[in-house]
């Protein structure tokens, strides 16, 4: 790693920011100072004020008081595209992807080589090509970006950067999504930046990143900074206090699941896309008071499989809800038959970020009693059921009447789930129920999909969270090129195993 | 309140802008604008006014009801003529009260009928519903224009008109105001509209239609029978309006009467400006209706030719339509 010399003025300082929102203190002056060269994470529980920091500095926003320094000179972002002609390259949490086209071409979006006036598509997929092999993401450059699962959408936002050789890389949660193999090649990559002379400034939950690939890390808590210090022999638990303002318990073990009769059945799924199985032949169940975790790395068909069993996508084979027969059935009709279902991806799929929380919260509960009487919705009813469940799972909001929106990633995420969970229903399919979550709530949804399972559901976790899936699940199976490849139980799980399958090695 | 405060700053502005513009032509802004106002507002206006509001407000709550799910129909025109003519051919044929009440159901259903078929162009063979709604409208005016010259023309005149409804099968008048019971029509319609996306499940998921299609899906929500529906009811109120305009003065179907005024991109342009909530999308037809109506006054009472109405107009309404792009933006940025 580069030494910063002295008299080298820091590559990013940020002093003295606020920012504003209604009521709510995001940012109350906060100073960061990153060295050139330098590997800096940034932590702070959702709601802390990370994401709006890195937003002011990526020109996504205006703070209130405080200056921007790029190198020691004072800089005024006043949107992102001012931002990356300085060498300030940001990806965030939510992607900016066009669906329709390849991934080359949202790569080279807004900086395509030209030749003689026009785009250069050789060039341009030559240059993409040499970066992904670079990099060993598995991505093909033809590829459409919408056809792409999340994990892989990730990798294109981070070629992205990549491409347009940004001095100041700011990465939001960028592993949430990938296997720690992957994680492990990204740090590789993030070593390599910081080591030419970049600037990496990542934001994370995840304190094992911390200690693997920064240098310093500050932490946020409340739009305050409450820790800034080198990561060499850190103390991870005055990390997480930090944080939390409390000491969190990291290695919590969950008593294992007593299973009864078989809830979800699922017999030879299979999806296909063109010519390709993107899920094939897939068949698990899953029984009342039991949770079967699928791990897998992303993009492996996962998604595809929960898609299919929530009735969202076309698939052949059978779908048993108990003893009901569903797969004819729309998504309306597997609902009604005792499915609940938590999408990965919450700011398209799983709410709608313009409406109000409470609306959001009253999808699934419309059609019948407290919320619905003599064929009306009650105003008052929505916002009570709406409250219950902002108390029950201590979702943060400015209000029940606030645009969803406005919360932070992992409220965002809690109402969800606690949106879920309150349907009450026999079956529940969630999918990575703490991406993006902090480290205080990822041990509350936990505890409340423990207790949902040991009120007698049965819960499907697909996760790219390897821990979580281990911590949580009585059984694991795990997912590769579309097919499940090994099947492990509780006690004789383990990571390196299952590291091995989902790498596509399993003992014959 | 920032919200009025917008509104009013985007009038003051399209004002001054249409002062500048009246001024450069060598009339009297001030003079211009007076005529406006009481043209759209003074003793004589008002009735006008009023008569031209209602099925401008009609057809603008038949266009916002599909809009409210990010469904825009472009075959209000169709619908409404469509409408009005199957009242018109129904009302001469059954006599008395249920005369009416047959004409206003024949006007509903062949709306929501030729929607409905819209709708279905797209659940089923993918036709995109701009497209088949916007496409299926000229045929249906087409078809209007024909029963009016040959077999439904009224023999008695040469213009392509039919014939006159008879007397027991007028809409009642409002007293002298130049209105008819339709004005209670397209209000309850209104109402009923209002009520309907606050209040009931079929309304709360075509708002969670419009907030985002993949969150629909995923709650649950059948989109191409909610487009037939959407449809059905945006075409059958606009059937109905055809039905009310028809049924009053002069008490048959005239072509063209339908089509000329701009009923229908009037009631569009509300509709769209009020992002198709039921308050602000009927607040924004009866201003569009007055400011219309206004124009009419401002051409009869100046030198000011009908072209420069149109601009001022038009001034207005871009002013409005950024001031609503800003509100919104401006949200979106929280």
């Amino acid at each position: 790693m580069t030494q910063p010399s002295p008299d080298q003025p820091p590559a990013v300082s940020l002093r003295g920011i606020v920012k504003r929102f209604g009521d709510v203190l995001a940012n109350d002056h906060v100073d960061l100072t990153v060295a050139a060269g330098e590997i800096h994470a940034l932590m702070g529980e959702n709601g802390a004020g990370k994401s709006t920091l890195m937003s002011i500095l990526y020109g996504l926003l205006r703070p209130d008081a405080g200056t921007i320094e790029l190198a020691g000179r004072e800089v005024s972002f006043d949107s992102p595209a001012r931002a990356i002609a300085a060498g300030v390259g940001m990806v965030q949490q939510g992607f900016a992807l066009f669906d329709s086209m390849s991934v080359v071409d949202n790569v080279v979006y807004g900086a395509e080589p030209t030749r003689r006036g026009l785009l250069d598509r050789r060039a341009a997929t030559a240059a993409v090509r040499e970066l992904i092999e670079r990099h060993e993401l598995r991505l093909r450059p033809g590829d459409r970006a919408g056809d792409l699962p999340v994990g892989s959408r990730q990798q294109v936002e981070i070629l992205k950067l990549l491409y347009r050789q940004a001095r100041v890389l700011v990465l939001d949660e960028p592993t949430a999504v990938l296997t720690p193999a992957e994680a492990d090649r990204l740090f590789v990559v993030l070593r390599e930046l910081a080591a030419d002379g970049r600037t990496v400034l990542l934001v994370t939950h995840k304190l094992h990143e911390v200690t693997a690939v920064g240098e310093a890390v500050t932490v946020l808590r409340d739009g305050r900074v409450t820790m800034t210090a080198p990561t060499r022999g850190l103390d991870q638990g005055r990390l997480a206090a930090a944080m939390t303002g409390r000491e969190v318990d990291l290695d919590r073990v969950y008593p294992p699941g007593r299973p009864g009769a078989e809830a979800l059945t699922v017999r030879n799924l299979t999806v296909r896309r063109g010519d390709r199985r993107v899920l094939d032949d897939v068949s698990l169940t899953v029984r009342a008071g039991e949770i079967v975790g699928v791990a897998g790395v992303a993009g492996n068909g996962q998604t595809e499989l929960v898609a299919a069993i929530a009735g969202l996508l076309p698939a052949d084979g059978t779908v048993r809800l108990g003893e009901r027969d569903v797969h004819a059935l729309g998504v309306r009709e597997r609902r009604a038959a005792g499915l609940a279902h938590v999408p990965e991806d919450r700011g398209e799929v799983g709410a709608a970020p313009t409406a109000r929380l409470a609306d959001n919260l009253a999808v699934g509960f419309h059609r019948r009693p407290p919320l619905l009487r003599r064929g009306l919705l009650r105003p008052e009813a929505v916002r009570d059921h709406a409250e219950r469940i902002v108390t029950r799972f201590g979702v943060r909001a400015p209000g029940v009447s606030a645009p969803m929106r406005t919360l932070s990633g992992g409220n965002q995420q809690k109402a969800i789930l606690g949106r879920e969970l309150a349907q009450e229903a026999p079956v529940l399919v969630v999918e990575q129920p703490t991406r993006g979550v902090d480290i205080g709530a990822v041990v509350g949804i936990h505890t409340e999909l423990v207790a949902y399972r040991d009120a007698g559901h049965a819960i499907l976790l697909v996760s790219a969270e390897l821990s979580e899936v281990l911590g949580l699940s009585d059984r694991v199976l795990v997912m590769y090129e579309g097919r499940v490849v090994a099947e492990f139980a509780k006690d004789e799980a383990d990571a390196e195993a299952i590291g091995l399958a989902m790498a596509g090695v399993t003992a014959p | 309140m920032r919200g009025l405060r917008t509104t009013a700053l985007a009038v003051l502005a399209a004002a001054l802008l249409g002062a500048v513009l009246l001024a450069a032509t060598g009339a009297n802004p001030l003079v211009a604008f007076e005529s406006i106002v009481v043209g759209a507002f003074g003793p004589d206006g008002l009735p006008d006014t009023l008569a031209y509001a209602v099925p401008v407000a009609g057809m603008a709550t038949a266009l916002a009801i599909p809009l409210r799910a990010g469904l825009v129909n472009l075959g209000g025109e169709g619908q409404l003529v469509l409408g009005a003519i199957s009242a018109v051919a129904v009302g001469l044929q059954v006599p008395g009260v249920l005369g009416i009440v047959a004409a206003l159901l024949a006007g509903v259903l062949a709306g929501a009928l030729y929607a409905a078929f819209a709708a279905v162009c797209e659940t089923a063979l993918g036709v995109p519903l701009l497209v088949s709604t916007l496409l299926l409208s000229y045929p249906a005016v087409s078809l209007a224009a024909y029963l009016v010259r040959f077999p439904m023309r009224d023999p008695g005149s040469s213009l392509p008109q039919s014939e006159q409804l008879p007397p027991d099968v007028h809409l009642p008048a409002l007293a002298d105001t130049g209105l008819t019971a339709g004005l209670f029509l397209v209000l309850a319609a209104v109402v009923v509209y209002a009520v309907v996306d606050a209040r009931t499940p079929a309304g709360f998921e075509a708002r969670v239609t419009g907030w985002g299609p993949r969150f629909a899906q995923y709650a649950g929500i059948d989109r191409p029978r909610l487009t037939v529906r959407l449809l059905a009811c945006s075409g059958g109120l606009a059937g109905l309006v055809g039905a009310v305009v028809v049924l009053g003065f002069p008490y048959r179907f005239i072509d063209g009467a339908l089509i000329t005024p701009q009923y229908t991109w009037i009631g569009l342009l509300a509709a769209l400006l009020a992002a198709a909530s039921p308050l602000g999308t009927l607040l924004a037809a009866l201003f569009f209706a007055a400011l219309t109506s206004g124009g009419f006054a401002l051409e009869r009472a100046t030198q000011v030719p009908r072209e420069l109405t149109a601009v001022l107009q038009a001034v207005l309404i871009i002013f409005l339509a950024a001031a609503t792009g800003l509100l919104r933006g401006r949200k979106g940025a929280a």
